[in-house]
């Protein structure tokens, strides 16, 4: 808190006896005579605003800046009072996740020592969510995976002592880190496995071109332990799925181009494959599709599947959704399906997310940035941010 | 081995090779594989890329001269990942020695057969700089070695 | 496929001198622009006749437009909007030595190319131009057939400026 000197303090009890002295000049000269005018304002503090108490229903929102690539940001907004409540840097092609506890957003960025070109210094960065301030880093090896941002391209184990964040040279590995002392641990060798799918204390999923998934479970140190891979739970060549799972109750779901649900549990030593279901008709199948960035979210709870779904064939699989449906998860009946309306909402679906609590909403930013909110159990339209940033894509939420 | 031997292998050698190419000829051929399945990274000369991607230029020729190069070579992800059938892998490979090692490949490794490529690459290194540094220390402690660093 | 064993012809050579990595980039630059492949490819006459916007073509032949036939599987700015072209990079910036290679059909001819989507590094984003398709992409798993990461990675600066797609040759319909 800034208190401005005496001085300026002075000056503003003389511009009252000024206003004063106008006043009654204005009266004499048959203007409008005013009863006493109203105290003047009082000076202000200037002070570093603070975030109100954290809620369920804020969303960190990861835009890219595509048009300015080193610029990247994470967003973060409110999806109650509709403000954005601040700001985290982000640097050039970031990963970000949430600890498990909340506190901290972490970020894994390239800078480079002259902001658009130089040295390349690759970092994970600890960013506390009560300040919005940087709290620490570790500098990691110059090959952090550098790709369009998505889900486990960098996590913290369920315990909160790992991190873990990928990298790519392009041979893929990914690192173990210390949050706490500030370390990498260990280099962990996936042969071409990508990404970071975490699982209780020490396991970790990355997902592989021969359609596993390879599990690395570390010992306490950090360090690998044993490694074991599953057998082909898709065909990459017939029905790809999204490299970006959905955050399930035990686990991570894949959606495949096609629309197919693999559902995976990760809560024992080796993963376990359910019974593959699909999100479409055999008259809808190749017709209507999933598709986007972040494609899909999970109300843990409520056992609800949101998915962008576009009408597209091959190579559409990228195209945002003009609907979202929505998926019992026991039953995997369609329970919803609410259209994007072109007059409310610009562009099509390219990230959605739900919030975790009893009464969730639906977050979801389109490719001309617009970041809609939706009653996620009724799928009205609550809200929509105009520009929401530049190029948004990666919703997270606490 | 004599002579007459050696020849006898390579013969047998060939005839296993031309036994295991598929029937039909219709598909484009190794030199089409190698542009759209490993060029990418392994550049149009296989020259890799210094630090980031190994060469198979004056490399692949030497890591076929021993039981443990070849099992490196059939596991490394590029391969055992790949989406080549067994037999495409295999010719690729030996396309890719005979175009970019073919003075190390004279000496006499055999070419790869699509029968050792299924039974080899399925079963992807866990540890693949490692597996690498120990084979190439291996070759060259008995002839000619693909290089440590690149 | 005489055209193909063209390019490996002059990797070959170039490879017999020996050349410094410097060198060997400058063989590559010639080979991936296919200047050694200019004689030899019919489409050839198409490419040296696209002009400047504006010049009446069909966005399918326009390379500064997202249709062309050639960016099927691109994303990114297109170099032809930055300064550049769709196969050369804009002055100043770095072609990336690792690429993905891609298949497109021309319909001009109706044949399918291999195409080599590079990324031009070690500039900010060129802004201008922005388009993505995805025909044949596939996710990062099976990185030599995926879009999303960036390709200037490997680059000693790596910020990614714009994409290319440089024509390789034409693709022979493959059977397993």
């Amino acid at each position: 808190m800034r208190d401005f000197p005496q001085g300026i303090a002075g000056l503003g009890v003389s511009m009252h006896k000024n206003l004063l002295r106008a006043a009654l000049l204005a009266a004499m000269a048959g203007g409008p005579v005013l009863a006493t005018p109203p105290p003047p304002l009082p000076a202000e503090h200037l002070t570093v605003a603070k975030l109100p108490p954290r809620s369920p229903h804020w969303a960190y929102v990861l835009d890219e800046a595509q048009n300015n690539e080193i610029d990247a940001r994470v967003l973060l907004y409110d999806g109650d009072t509709y403000r954005r409540l601040g700001q985290i840097g982000a640097g050039f092609m970031p990963g970000d996740n949430l600890s498990p506890d909340g506190n901290t957003t972490v970020v894994a960025a390239t800078y480079f020592s002259r902001g658009g070109h130089g040295t390349r210094t690759d970092v994970v960065e600890f960013n506390d969510n009560e300040t919005l301030t940087k709290t620490g880093e570790i500098v990691i090896l110059p090959k952090h995976a550098q790709s369009l941002a998505m889900l486990y391209d960098i996590a913290y184990s369920a315990d909160g002592k790992f991190v873990y964040v990928p990298y790519l040279q392009p041979a893929a590995s990914f690192g173990v880190l210390d949050p706490v002392r500030k370390s990498v641990l260990s280099e962990i060798d996936t042969a071409g496995c990508v990404l970071v799918v975490p699982s209780g204390p020490n396991r970790v999923a990355s997902i592989c071109e021969s359609g596993r998934l390879l599990t690395v479970t570390l010992n306490a140190q950090g360090r690998e332990a044993s490694r074991a891979s599953s057998e082909p739970f898709f065909d990459p060549d017939k029905d790809p799925v999204f490299v970006q799972g959905v955050p399930t109750d035990d686990g991570v779901a894949y959606l495949s181009f096609l629309g197919q649900v693999h559902e995976v549990d990760l809560s024992h030593a080796q993963p376990a494959f359910r019974p593959v279901w699909s999100l479409v008709g055999a008259a809808d199948k190749g017709v209507w599709r999933p598709g986007g960035i972040q494609i899909g979210a999970i109300h843990k709870a409520q056992g609800t599947l949101f998915v962008a779904m576009h009408r597209g064939g091959d190579g559409s699989h990228k195209e945002g959704g003009s609907e979202i449906w929505v998926f019992d998860l026991k039953s995997h009946q369609r329970i919803a399906r609410w259209p994007v309306d072109p007059r409310q909402i610009s562009g099509t679906v390219v990230a959605v997310q739900v919030s975790q609590d009893a009464a969730p909403i639906l977050f979801a930013a389109t490719d001309k940035a617009d970041l809609a909110v939706l009653d996620a159990k009724t799928g009205r339209l609550k809200h929509v941010e105009k520009q929401f940033g530049q190029t948004p894509s990666l919703v997270l939420n606490p | 081995m004599t002579g007459a031997a050696a020849r006898l292998r390579r013969a047998a050698v060939l005839a296993c090779l031309i036994a295991a190419l598929p029937v039909t000829h219709l598909y484009a051929g190794p030199q089409q594989d190698y542009i759209l399945y490993c060029m990418g990274c392994h550049g149009p000369q296989a020259e890799g890329v210094p630090g980031k991607v190994p060469p198979l230029a004056h490399s692949l020729g030497r890591f076929m001269r021993s039981p443990e190069g070849r099992n490196y070579v059939l596991r490394v992800p590029g391969a055992a990942n790949s989406a080549l059938s067994d037999a495409q892998l295999a010719e690729v490979l030996n396309w890719v020695a005979q175009k970019f090692d073919a003075a190390e490949l004279a000496r006499g490794a055999a070419p790869f057969t699509a029968e050792e490529v299924a039974r080899l690459r399925h079963n992807p290194l866990t540890s693949v700089l490692a597996t690498r540094s120990a084979v190439v220390r291996q070759l060259s402690s008995t002839g000619s070695a693909p290089p440590d660093q690149y | 496929m005489p055209m193909l064993d063209r390019v490996f012809e002059n990797s070959a050579r170039s490879l017999a001198r020996r050349t410094s990595r410097r060198s060997v980039l400058a063989s590559l630059g010639r080979l991936l622009t296919g200047a050694a492949l200019l004689p030899l490819l019919p489409i050839d006459r198409t490419a040296r006749a696209q002009g400047a916007p504006g010049s009446g073509k069909s966005a399918v032949n326009d390379p500064q437009s997202c249709d062309y036939w050639k960016y099927c599987a691109i994303d990114g700015f297109l170099c032809a909007c930055c300064g550049g072209t769709s196969n050369s990079c804009p002055p100043g910036t770095q072609p990336s030595p690792i690429t993905w290679i891609g298949t497109c059909h021309n319909p001009g001819d109706g044949r399918d190319y291999i195409v080599s989507y590079n990324d031009c590094c070690g500039k900010v984003s060129c802004g201008d131009c922005f388009c993505n398709r995805n025909e044949r992409e596939v996710p990062m798993y099976r990185l030599s057939r995926n879009n999303d990461v960036n390709w200037c990675m490997a680059n000693s600066e790596s910020d990614y400026h714009c994409s290319v797609s440089v024509l390789i040759g034409v693709a022979e319909p493959e059977k397993k």
